[in-house]
């Protein structure tokens, strides 16, 4: 019994810390003839573990297996070899230079010699320190990777959830019917293939996009279409558990451990290839991008079972947001204007949601602040996240070097984004509640009639 | 087709072939095939041939002499090779040869025949409405971004391509993307072999190539009534293909691995297959007209059907940019071949009898393709005119521009801590 505690507590402490043994974020030079570097994430050690204290209660509050101390020592011994690597290289230089004026000025012989050895064994030094470096730096840096985000003021800890704003309340008679029920509407077969029919289809499609075309008319946000796989590195960057998302099997994989994940365009990560690397002008911040697409989450199918519905299942529609902003109060003014259009969407539905701030524990290393849109589904009695939006700060940007250029330097952007709409999670709940989906108010929708040149032209083409 | 003769020969094997088609009815209940005669074998190795299908007849008939000849193990391999085989072809393409046959070309703009119109990436690039450089380690392989005005044309060529098929009377089915090999094969794809266009993911379940095949899946097993057919249905889904392509002329977003499709699929009867592909070529040639494309219509030759088709139409537009013409739809009648693999039947009114339905299919609209030929056909100096139909789904815009909040592509290789 003793020691299937000691499994499960050692499976849970891998799972909270989303260790890995080989990272393809990080690759030292003994590895990179193997493993291509696709990027070189910005480490900012010194911001890092500039304020001590709110980084342990970061990993305190969240619930991380992290030993704070042994990440610390493993910096201070990898500094150390650090500093002495850079001071034999530099006096390595030293006598390099030295040799070349000697040589110019006509030194003598012998002394040449002795720098020529000189510099010969500081170049079998500096070989030494360097094979010992790498596996201490593996070591550290990889600890140091799995650090998490620093918490935003607002985050609640302790496990509790902190209400922002709530619409109308679950009535409290008997327990509703599945929308499992509503065979008219939707075959389920499992978590990975359901179909909707009739109205539960045409919903499908014209929520999303009625919500992105809400955004972009009026939340002047910018509308894109994103690739459905997202490799390895930047999940990582994000540290996103690989284990949300399936694994694409590839036939001809170049690079064998930054392998690609079926995330769905719909998906956060999808952005992050768009960003990876970019430097932007400040002209075109706060940058705000919104897009259709599919969505492969499976991350939150074991909350809201045990049993399979349209609550657990992968497959979905999804409308995601992406903004970028030059500093973090920016970030946090762009958290609540998304907030507000989301609310103003899902207001007009008319069914009980609510926006609550995620409690620090069920965050990612990557977010410092979640805010999760969520709407009453009747046969599970709970609120069912639809939408999620997250603050990352500068966090992924320095791993993905997103930056904007200021004078001589660069800063790294403030992210903020995520769902704000999966449909089939919401078509889920208004079956639940009765609502007849060709009667609910869209907000973002077309008006379908026809304009005056269009009547024309359907006119003219009668005659082609 | 005669029936078979040799039956005192075969009896052992057929009635064996009977048991186990009845012990695998719970599983699958597929009414299996006769074993093929000598005739039959000469018609299909024709067929084979003409189609440039790998020739598995010669193994075929040596499988049926062993199986004759008492080694009832080879019956397996036997069903194998003959679920191996392509479907039978419509009699006018016999003498097609190895081209297509132009049927008709419909010219709804006049272009000027060399002139200085661009290719789609650099009209795109120029735009900022597009980006597919740089992405290979992050979003894998020909992945590619398209922003702004050119995210919402595909939006609006979804909302309009679904409001002409569902006035055809087709009805909209929200489909899965991952699904189990065994639909994907029976839909005639293949899931395993060195150049295998499906992609298959860590729980052995593999990712769609066309929405067709989770269509199909939907019906698989089911038993429909004649008054229901024809049933036509329609899906928006993303289309997952892990071929690849080197050539000069697919460069681009041209052949991609991930896109949004708009389907159309009908199930019928025998009698209404041949003219229900016709009203689907009608409607694919309505939708391109309307949307201005220069666009000609082909009727595909044996050799390019693939293996479910008994026929099949391949509509081209003129790409002015690349100067060639491109695929951007087709539609094909796979008579009984899907849906005997997967038990889609239906019960004759007349006399109750179940047999196996007719499957058609049928592009309403590819994206990629589409804009390659929307963007390069309707080019205004630099900008591009949005073709009349999308522009209610475009809040009345007319034309795609440049858009300066877009940020470019400025990358950098590191930044030093």
């Amino acid at each position: 019994m003793l020691s299937f505690r000691n499994v499960l507590k050692n499976c849970l402490s891998a799972r909270k810390t989303y260790s890995r043994n080989i990272s393809a974020l990080y690759i030292t030079g003994d590895k990179a003839n193997e493993n291509y570097v696709t990027l070189q994430p910005y480490l900012d050690f010194k911001e890092t573990f500039r304020d001590r204290q709110s980084l342990e209660q970061s990993i305190a509050s969240r619930g991380l297996d992290i030993r704070l101390e042994s990440v610390l020592s493993k910096y201070e011994k990898y500094g150390r070899h650090h500093d002495q690597l850079a001071k034999v290289s530099e006096e390595r230089e030293e006598v390099t230079k030295r040799l070349k004026e000697l040589t110019k000025s006509g030194g003598r012989a012998e002394q040449l010699e002795e720098l020529k050895e000189r510099g010969k064994a500081l170049r079998n030094d500096l070989k030494t320190l360097k094979q010992t470096l790498y596996p201490i730096e593996d070591d550290f840096i990889h600890d140091y990777l799995h650090l998490p985000n620093r918490l935003h003021d607002q985050c609640p800890t302790g496990g509790e959830e902190k209400l922002l704003y709530r619409n109308g309340l679950p009535k409290s008679d008997n327990k509703a019917g599945s929308h499992l029920h509503r065979q008219d509407l939707l075959h389920f077969v499992d978590n990975n293939r359901y179909y909707m029919m009739e109205q539960a289809a045409h919903f499908d499609v014209n929520a999303m996009q009625s919500l992105a075309r809400y955004f972009v008319n009026h939340g002047d946000f910018i509308q894109t279409a994103n690739p459905d796989f997202v490799r390895c590195v930047l999940l990582e960057a994000n540290a996103t558990p690989l284990t949300d998302y399936h694994l694409v099997q590839e036939e001809h994989l170049q690079n064998k451990i930054n392998t690609a994940f079926l995330t769905g365009g719909g998906s956060f990560e999808s952005y992050l290839g768009a960003m990876t690397k970019l430097c932007v002008y400040p002209s075109v911040l706060p940058l705000r991008y919104v897009c259709c697409g599919r969505s492969y989450n499976r991350a939150e199918a074991e909350l809201y079972g045990p049993t399979s519905s349209l609550y657990t299942a992968t497959q979905t529609n999804a409308v995601q947001s992406f903004v970028a902003t030059q500093t973090a109060q920016e970030a946090d003014a762009q958290l609540e204007h998304i907030l507000n259009l989301a609310i103003d969407f899902y207001k007009a539905l008319d069914i009980p949601f609510r926006v609550v701030y995620a409690s620090a524990e069920v965050l990612t290393p990557a977010e410092s602040l979640r805010a999760v849109l969520e709407v009453y589904a009747p046969s599970l009695q709970r609120y069912v996240c639809v939408g999620r939006i997250s603050n990352y700060g500068d966090f992924v940007s320095k791993r993905i070097l997103f930056s904007t250029r200021r004078e001589k330097h660069y800063d790294f952007l403030h992210l903020v984004g995520g769902p704000v709409l999966y449909t089939s999670r919401l078509i889920a709940a208004l079956l639940e509640h009765g609502v007849r989906l060709e009667d609910c108010k869209l907000l973002g929708a077309t008006s379908q009639k026809p304009t005056h040149q269009q009547d024309l032209q359907q006119f003219k083409d009668l005659f082609t | 087709m005669k029936l078979l003769t040799n039956s005192r020969l075969l009896r052992p094997l057929l009635l064996l072939r009977r048991q186990r088609s009845h012990d695998a009815k719970a599983e699958a209940p597929i009414p299996r095939r006769p074993v093929p005669t000598s005739a039959q074998l000469d018609d299909m190795e024709r067929n084979v041939v003409r189609r440039h299908h790998k020739n598995n007849v010669p193994l075929i008939r040596s499988l049926i002499q062993e199986a004759e000849a008492g080694d009832q193990d080879k019956l397996k391999q036997l069903d194998v090779e003959l679920e191996q085989l392509p479907n039978t072809t419509h009699p006018r393409l016999q003498d097609y040869g190895e081209e297509p046959r132009e049927l008709a070309q419909y010219v709804h703009r006049v272009l000027p025949p060399e002139s200085s119109f661009k290719e789609f990436s650099e009209l795109a690039r120029a735009l900022n409405l597009y980006r597919m450089d740089h992405l290979g380690n992050y979003t894998g392989h020909k992945s590619y971004y398209l922003t702004g005005q050119l995210a919402t044309l595909e939006q609006a060529i979804i909302q309009y391509a679904l409001q002409v098929v569902t006035d055809h009377g087709f009805k909209l089915i929200s489909v899965p993307d991952i699904l189990p090999k065994e639909v994907i094969e029976s839909c005639g794809m293949r899931t395993e072999g060195e150049r295998t266009q499906v992609y298959k993911l860590d729980n052995g379940q593999c990712l769609s190539g066309t929405s067709e095949m989770a269509l199909a899946g939907f019906f698989a097993n089911k038993l429909l009534t004649e008054e229901e057919l024809p049933l036509k249905v329609t899906a928006v889904s993303r289309c997952y293909r892990a071929e690849t392509s080197g050539l000069h002329e697919e460069k681009g977003i041209y052949r991609v691995h991930q896109f949004t499709k708009v389907e159309m699929f009908a199930i019928c009867t025998e009698q209404q297959s041949e003219a229900e592909l016709e009203e689907f070529k009608n409607i694919e040639v309505d939708l391109f007209r309307r949307l201005g494309l220069n666009f000609r219509l082909l009727d595909m030759p044996p050799c390019e059907l693939g293996a479910p088709a008994y026929q099949k139409y391949d509509i081209e537009a003129w790409m002015p940019g690349r100067q060639m013409w491109g695929e951007i739809s087709s539609c094909s009648n796979c008579t009984d071949y899907q849906a005997r693999r997967l038990g889609i039947r239906y019960r004759r009114s007349s006399d109750g009898q179940i047999l196996n339905a007719h499957t058609i299919n049928g592009t309403a609209t590819a994206i990629p393709r589409l804009l390659i030929a929307l963007l390069e056909s309707n080019q205004r100096g630099d900008a591009i005119e949005i073709p009349a139909v999308l522009r209610p789904f475009m809040d009345g815009q007319e034309l795609i521009t440049r858009n300066k909040r877009i940020p470019e592509t400025k990358l950098v290789k590191f930044i030093k801590a």
